[in-house]
């Protein structure tokens, strides 16, 4: 899979908001697909897919496509102590299986956990969609460098750690709060991207902080830092980290992509 | 205005229709009642827009006081529903007083059964709507089902609200006795990944409703799935299972083939996720799935979309003044 099917089905959400189709209620566009959700006694199916076809077309290449995309800086702790205890009480508890940072290094011809570090939180990554849980971002690494997979969990975990950041297939995900999970998991952020109470302004309203579109760099940072900021948070005086006077266009990117060479960034 | 939780049946919450709407590209569902018919009758008996709060009963009732005096209607499953030990006919409003205790039991005939009280249950909305989504925390009454000692806050009843308004007889839902259900579906959205026996087979098959259901999904009990070779080869990247797909966004109602399970999920379920939907359910169909039973036997039927969405229509035709009688 390519980013670009996704950029596709945000440039179409957007068209489709812009566009004001009668009897459309909303759209969830994902990693290589479009739900539309219609009120059929106001439009009929062949209507609208007619409609849709015609802003499909209207798209272009995606090259001509500018996305609103803002950029959020994520404090997170790698190889974190809370991520390790949940990986060896599953591994004491239910299936013995190699420690996720380790498991990351191996299926990803990386040098060591350190390595894996730099790689992962070397890019920015791409929210592509939110789901499985509200709020929960899947997202998809930037830089074709930096790009790992890996298996899901079998059997799944009864829970992961709320803010644990977590990586299956080719998408790395936040969990929202403490869940059950299948992602390998190696990291976690003190910052919330899920506001039950809205007393943070960075939510605008909602109490998911993502929008398909954002992009997402996590820093790495100490434990010490982590508890600092939790404690901001639990006071309400964090300061979310927002960057948000850019566009994403897809015909940069790809030109940067194609001007790159094989090989892991490191 | 208001009404005390005195006990709170086995899982009963605030639902509003058709829900919370426009939140799907943020992961949420809409919720809502499952039988939107018999939600929106009961809203009408009491004089609220059809689309008001209320209450979703599921198997159990709960038992209510009422603060002050109200105008209530349950419509839906018979939980044999009493008020002060007198018995309370469905599909009629009834006026209740001041201390009147309305008491409801298991369900003898159907599943869901619905509560509407004039004025509407007035909790704050989240998201712009009422319902209760549980898996969340968020909606009705602090983000779950109710609970005993709760007093639920109720709006003004509307001036033309009065007892003994009656849901017509033909404009009631039908809820099986014979344990069967025959149920509408759409083919679609993954149904290329099927081959011709296994649509067969599905639409041939007396599927079970499982135990392991509620307002995330319904699990159903049947044959395997066999597999088109779209489904069989294909990038890795979709997946090890013939029914993994790359995340997609998946419609209300969408028979999800979990490996070879198939769930169907409904108003709390997951806005998207890595497995095909060979059909999906229309929603005139959702008030059957309300009302039936773990054990209960599903015979689906395939329908076009453009007679799903006919169904939609007449079943709102009836959610209207011209099915009450007075």
């Amino acid at each position: 899979m390519n980013l670009e099917l996704n950029f596709m089905a945000q440039g179409l959400a957007a068209a489709i908001a812009e566009a004001r189709i009668k009897g459309v209620i909303e759209t969830a566009p994902c990693f290589a697909s479009m739900l539309v959700h219609y009120e059929p006694e106001l439009i009929g199916f062949d209507d609208l897919s007619a409609e849709l076809a015609k802003l499909v077309a209207g798209l272009g290449p995606s090259d001509a496509l500018e996305l609103e995309s803002r950029l959020w800086y994520f404090p997170a702790v790698y190889l974190d102590p809370w991520t390790r205890a949940c990986v060896d009480d599953y591994i004491a508890k239910i299936a013995p299986k190699t420690p996720d940072p380790e498991l990351m290094v191996e299926l990803n011809g990386l040098r060591d956990t350190d390595d894996f570090v730099r790689v992962h939180s070397g890019t920015e990554y791409w929210v592509a969609s939110l789901g499985f849980w509200p709020g929960l971002p899947f997202m998809m690494a930037l830089d074709p460098r930096a790009k790992m997979t890996a298996p899901k969990y079998n059997p799944p975990r009864t829970w992961t750690p709320g803010g644990a950041i977590g990586l299956g297939g080719a998408s790395t995900a936040i969990y929202p709060e403490a869940l059950p999970g299948g992602y390998q998991i190696f990291a976690r952020t003190p910052v919330p991207i899920w506001d039950r109470a809205q007393r943070f302004a960075a939510f605008e309203g909602s109490i998911c902080l993502f929008r398909p579109g954002d992009r997402v760099r996590f820093v790495p940072c100490s434990v010490a830092e982590f508890e600092a900021i939790e404690r901001e948070v639990a006071d309400g005086t964090y300061q979310y980290n927002m960057v948000g006077y850019g566009k994403f266009s897809v015909a940069l990117y790809k030109s940067w992509t194609a001007s790159l060479g094989e090989g892991r960034r490191s | 205005m208001s009404f005390t939780v005195v006990k709170p049946g086995l899982e009963t919450s605030v639902q509003d229709w058709p829900g919370r709407y426009g939140y799907w590209n943020q992961g949420f569902p809409p919720s809502g009642p499952m039988d939107s018919w018999s939600f929106r009758l009961a809203n009408l008996l009491v004089g609220n827009a059809p689309g008001a709060a209320g209450l979703e009963c599921q198997y159990m009732g709960p038992t209510l006081r009422f603060d002050d005096a109200a105008i209530f209607a349950v419509t839906g499953a018979d939980m044999q529903p009493t008020l002060d030990g007198v018995p309370v006919p469905l599909w009629e409003s009834v006026a209740a007083q001041p201390g009147q205790v309305l008491a409801m039991a298991f369900a003898k005939l159907g599943t869901r059964a619905y509560i509407a009280v004039a004025g509407g249950i007035e909790v704050e909305p989240w998201l712009g709507s009422r319902a209760t989504f549980h898996k969340a925390g968020i909606g009705g009454m602090g983000g779950y089902a109710v609970k005993p000692g709760q007093t639920v806050p109720t709006g003004a009843p509307a001036t033309e609200a009065r007892a003994g308004r009656r849901v017509k007889a033909e404009a009631r839902p039908v809820i099986s006795t014979d344990r069967r259900w025959e149920i509408e579906v759409v083919a679609g959205p993954n149904d290329d990944w099927i081959d011709a026996e296994g649509h067969e087979r599905f639409l041939s098959t007396d599927w079970k409703l499982s135990g392991k259901s509620d307002r995330t999904g319904f699990r159903l009990d049947g044959p395997d799935w066999t597999f088109t070779e779209k489904a069989m080869n294909k990038a890795p990247e979709h997946g090890s299972l013939p029914s993994n797909i790359i995340d997609q966004g998946y419609p209300l109602g969408a028979i999800n083939l979990a490996g070879q399970t198939p769930i169907i999920l409904v108003n709390d379920g997951p806005s998207m996720g890595g497995f095909i939907n060979p059909y999906t359910v229309p929603q005139a169909a959702f008030w059957k799935l309300a009302q039936s039973k773990p054990g209960e036997v599903y015979r689906f039927r395939a329908v076009s979309v453009a007679e799903a969405q006919g169904l939609a229509r007449s079943l709102s035709a009836l959610c209207s003044e011209a099915s009450i009688q007075s």
